[in-house]
């Protein structure tokens, strides 16, 4: 009884569609890669294309299509939102109401007017938002049981929820809802700090290690009432997202003694402070939380997902801590996450399909590459349409070993290969790679390839095998989820911290400082986002590392997502070949196709791309 | 837009091998597959027929092709499921004239044994031949114009010319003065098509909007009125040579586009292919009269409302008319 579900999440941000059947995830993919328009909320018609595509099926062979969220009950809540802060909060109350009655409520119609079909199901179905998070998360993840924890803004109503799975079941037994929501907390601190929401969190996390976190006990004072076991109140009067369009109010400026910090303004010690505290505090409540569940579930092992599941920091917390044997983030936590979640939850829950664990123990996410490929020939025909000189290298040792020599010699590469990654992070097949021992990859790789904050560090992609050499971290970490130290011994102490205090607000001088003999990928406070690089998930992106260690002795590069600041990761092979043209990269992989940019002819633009995307 | 061709430098173009994609279209979207050879088709092309199979090769435009609709569902797959003994390898290719049709027979299909030779030949087809340019939409939806290869009788003989193509697409002000009149703008009021679909009326209204101003690509084709006329001339001698140059059966077919269907119009076209059948003594099927006999609902299905691409209802419809003839060439191969 092989079942073929088609799970999509749209409307609210990141928009994505995942395909499973036969109970396996067969594809699955954000909206924006395709639309070029960053967190796209459109209905995905794109990325239901490429689902479509990849399995070979049309929409109306389906068994199901879901919808991953609730919207009438989302309704419930606007309106019961609106009715107690009346009669203020007219603003909120119209855009919230404009955006359910004005699509959200008609799903079933953009499903069947995009895709001309409900499938064999004749209906939409849907799900919660929180049960397709924790779909998301467990039944993927390498665990016949698992404790779940989500933590998200708001979906519906919940903000978290605690549940567990067993086999093909999942059960949710607490919630929290809103309007009280650790999501909301961290993004109104994220806004604050003059980053933006549902995308500067991470940001925020980044700048967190610069300062000192010296408002933590105003926050436990005035915003947030924590329990033992991490269940949480928020003080709402601080917040503005309840009867405004903006998550914080006058009383949150009073609070911290001033207006938000304008975007692209200077980032002061204050923003520093804040983002410290708030992260200390986030920590906090996530690991009283984890200490609860493991206890009241008694399950020995961690399945996480909603955005807040983001938060690598925090995760690398829980996993220090050891409160469970095992810990599986979902990769793609975010709402885009929801749209497998409800796919997987569907084929088991609805229709009874039995789970598939991996044989070799190992999880089925598929290293989470389930985004849309572009064959070698695929690629040829792009670069012979325009003519664009190319050297191919068909053999997978001998390329690894010319991108590996390029590396070595301080080249930036831009690196398209196999399928795209579902989830935010590009773990090799979307990714710009560039030397992690030099010092100056990181200021080179931020300002004149990626042309974003400074401050920002760069994550390693590690040989599995050399995880525990480099890092103090002794699991595999995929999907970039997980942030260790660097070990003791490969740290230099640089007295960052007093330095930072002497320098003021200027965080140059600290982020130039040289921290371990991997400089450019050791945050300042010796920490790292690691990802763990296994032959089993991406044998070419391996081979790049095994032949840099070969060369260098070092089994780790630098790897940052191939875009530039607002723009989404590069999808085809056209996207990719023009930001490498547009920034300073010095080579290009195309599959098994290689690029120098001193080759290529130069590229006409009509306007400042620039302004083509919209900053993040 | 996704890029599904790649340059041929004999042809102009053909699917990138091994291609798999989905594309989207108004009726949510259909699957492409090509194989090894840069055709869309499910199957290798192989040299040698299998064993108690009949083969034949089969040759058109977008309307061969399946523009619309999936790979399965298209007529020449069609015709397999209604003939069980019957396998056709679709060489079609979307955008192509006779010419370009015939030139990849000659490069492709000259080493694979078949029963038969299927020519289908879109009326249309005869402006595409006297194109020595012909436009696109690139993967930013930009108008551009890509060099094509096409023939000129010159004292009676083909002569072959734009061998090969440029690869790189010109704007349209870079196309050189005396090849000027001869690019193929996708038809006629190709101003009042670009305003449209840069508008987007064309999507929002095209059938209240073509009710109002006589606008469709296809036209009544005056190159089909006298024997004489050059674009014809040129057509004619394309088949002839085609046709004259296989060894096995042929089977002419001209397939009309929707007006000729939907509406009241002479089939001017129809007296030049009986014509040149009987010049060559090739088989001949004009499937027109059969598609008339539907009603004129059933008719209007067999196209999409804004792709005038046959749809699903269409292919069946071809399929089911194409038949008999495809039965009897089949025959007459034994």
């Amino acid at each position: 009884m092989s079942k073929t579900v088609l799970g999509i999440s749209a409307f609210y941000h990141d928009s994505a569609a995942a395909l499973v059947r036969d109970s396996e995830i067969i594809a699955a993919a954000q909206e924006e890669r395709f639309s070029r328009k960053k967190h796209d909320p459109r209905f995905p018609v794109n990325a239901i294309n490429y689902c479509l595509e990849e399995a070979g099926t049309e929409p109306a062979d389906l068994d199901a299509i879901v919808f991953y969220d609730k919207p009438l009950w989302t309704l419930d809540r606007v309106v019961e939102n609106c009715l107690m802060m009346a009669p203020s909060g007219y603003e909120q109350m119209e855009k919230a109401l404009r955006s359910i009655l004005g699509v959200k409520l008609w799903t079933e119609k953009q499903v069947q007017h995009h895709l001309k079909s409900l499938g064999k199901a004749g209906k939409l179905l849907y799900t919660e938002h929180h049960l397709a998070h924790a779909a998301s998360a467990f039944y993927p993840s390498p665990y016949r049981e698992a404790a779940i924890l989500t933590l998200d803004g708001v979906g519906e109503w919940a903000t978290t929820t605690i549940g567990v799975g067993k086999d093909d079941r999942i059960e949710l037994t607490h919630e929290i809802d809103y309007p009280h929501s650790l999501g909301l907390l961290y993004s109104a601190f994220t806004y604050y700090c003059g980053f933006k929401v549902n995308s500067g969190e991470y940001k925020l996390m980044g700048l967190a290690p610069y300062g000192d976190p010296k408002y933590v006990k105003l926050i436990y004072d005035k915003l947030i009432d924590v329990k033992p076991d991490g269940s949480y109140c928020l003080n709402t009067e601080y917040f503005g997202y309840l009867d405004r369009l903006v998550v914080t109010n006058e009383q949150f400026n009073r609070l911290f003694c001033g207006m938000p910090r304008q975007p692209e303004s200077r980032i002061s010690r204050k923003e520093m402070d804040l983002a410290a505290s708030i992260q200390v505090v986030l920590e906090e409540i996530v690991l009283k939380m984890a200490r609860h569940v493991r206890k009241s579930t008694g399950e020995k092992n961690l399945v996480l997902a909603g955005g807040v599941a983001l938060n690598c920091v925090a995760n690398g917390k829980i996993l220090k801590e050891k409160i469970f044997e095992g810990l599986w983030i979902q990769p793609a936590s975010g709402d885009a996450g929801g749209a497998l979640g409800s796919a997987l939850l569907t084929s088991h829950m609805y229709f009874g399909e039995k789970r598939r664990m991996n044989p070799n123990g190992r999880d089925t996410q598929k290293g989470s590459y389930l985004g849309i490929g572009y064959s070698p020939s695929e690629v040829r025909a792009f670069l012979e349409r325009h003519s664009y000189p190319y050297e191919r290298i068909p053999d997978l040792k001998e390329r690894a070993r010319k991108i590996a020599a390029a590396l070595a010699e301080g080249k930036v590469i831009g690196y398209l290969a196999g399928r795209m990654e579902f989830g935010p992070r590009a773990l090799g097949a979307r990714s710009i790679m560039g030397d992690p021992r030099r010092q100056e990859t990181q200021a080179q790789m931020n300002l004149k390839i990626k042309y974003r904050e400074s401050f920002r560090p760069f994550a390693p992609s590690v040989l599995a095998e050399d995880v525990a050499t480099y890092f103090e971290m002794d699991v595999e970490s995929p999907y970039m989820l997980l942030v260790a130290p660097v070990r003791n011994e490969k740290q230099i102490q640089t007295g960052w911290k007093e330095a930072l205090r002497d320098g003021g607000d200027d965080m140059l001088h600290v982020i130039n400082q040289a921290r371990s003999d991997i400089p450019a990928i050791t945050h300042v406070d010796f920490s790292a986002r690691v990802q763990s690089v296994h032959p089993e998930d991406k044998r070419d992106y391996y081979e790049v590392i095994r032949a840099f260690k070969d060369l260098t002795g070092y089994g780790v590069i630098v790897n940052t997502s191939f875009n530039v600041r607002g723009e989404p990761i590069v999808c085809s092979p056209a996207n990719a070949y023009k930001c490498f043209m547009r920034t300073e990269m010095d080579m290009l992989v195309l599959e098994d196709c290689v690029l120098w940019k001193d080759k290529q002819p130069k590229m006409k633009e009509n306007a400042d791309w620039r302004k083509e995307y919209e900053l993040d | 837009m996704r890029q599904v061709f790649e340059y041929d430098p004999d042809i102009g173009y053909r699917y990138i091998p091994g291609l798999k994609a989905r594309m989207p279209h108004e009726s949510g979207g259909y699957l492409i597959r090509a194989n090894e050879m840069g055709f869309r088709s499910q199957r290798e092309f192989i040299p040698e027929k299998n064993p108690g199979k009949r083969r034949i090769l089969l040759f058109g435009d977008s309307f061969t092709v399946g523009e619309g609709v999936s790979n399965e569902k298209r007529y020449s797959d069609l015709l397999e499921k209604q003939i069980p003994e019957l396998e056709i390898y679709n060489f079609g290719l979307p955008g192509t004239g006779t010419d370009q049709q015939y030139l990849a027979c000659r490069k492709y299909a000259s080493g694979i044994d078949h029963d038969a030779i299927m020519i289908v030949v879109m009326v249309e087809n005869i402006r595409r031949i006297v194109a020595r340019y012909r436009y696109y939409l690139d993967e930013n939806n930009a108008q551009v114009y890509y060099a094509k290869p096409y023939f000129e009788l010159s004292g009676g003989e083909l002569v072959l010319r734009h061998v090969p193509p440029k690869k790189e697409p010109v704007r349209d002000s870079e196309i050189p003065l005396e090849d000027r009149a001869f690019v193929d703008r996708g038809g006629r009021f190709p101003r009042i098509r670009t305003f449209l679909i840069k508008t987007k009326l064309e999507k929002l209204a095209p059938n209240t909007l073509t009710r109002f101003i006589p606008y469709t690509p296809y036209t009544p084709y005056p190159e089909y009125n006298s024997p004489s006329h050059p674009a014809w001339r040129l057509m004619e001698a394309i088949l002839e040579k085609w046709i004259k140059e296989q060894k096995k059966p042929v089977l002419l077919v001209p397939l009309p586009p929707h007006i000729f269907i939907e509406e009241f119009r002479v089939a001017n076209y129809h007296k030049r292919f009986s014509e040149l059948t009987l010049k060559t003594g090739c088989a001949y099927f004009d499937p027109l009269p059969d598609l008339k006999c539907y009603s004129m609902e059933e008719r209007r299905g067999f196209r999409f409302a804004q792709d005038k691409h046959p749809s699903q209802a269409g292919h069946v419809a071809i399929a089911q008319a194409f038949a008999p003839a495809v039965r009897k060439v089949l025959e007459g191969a034994r």
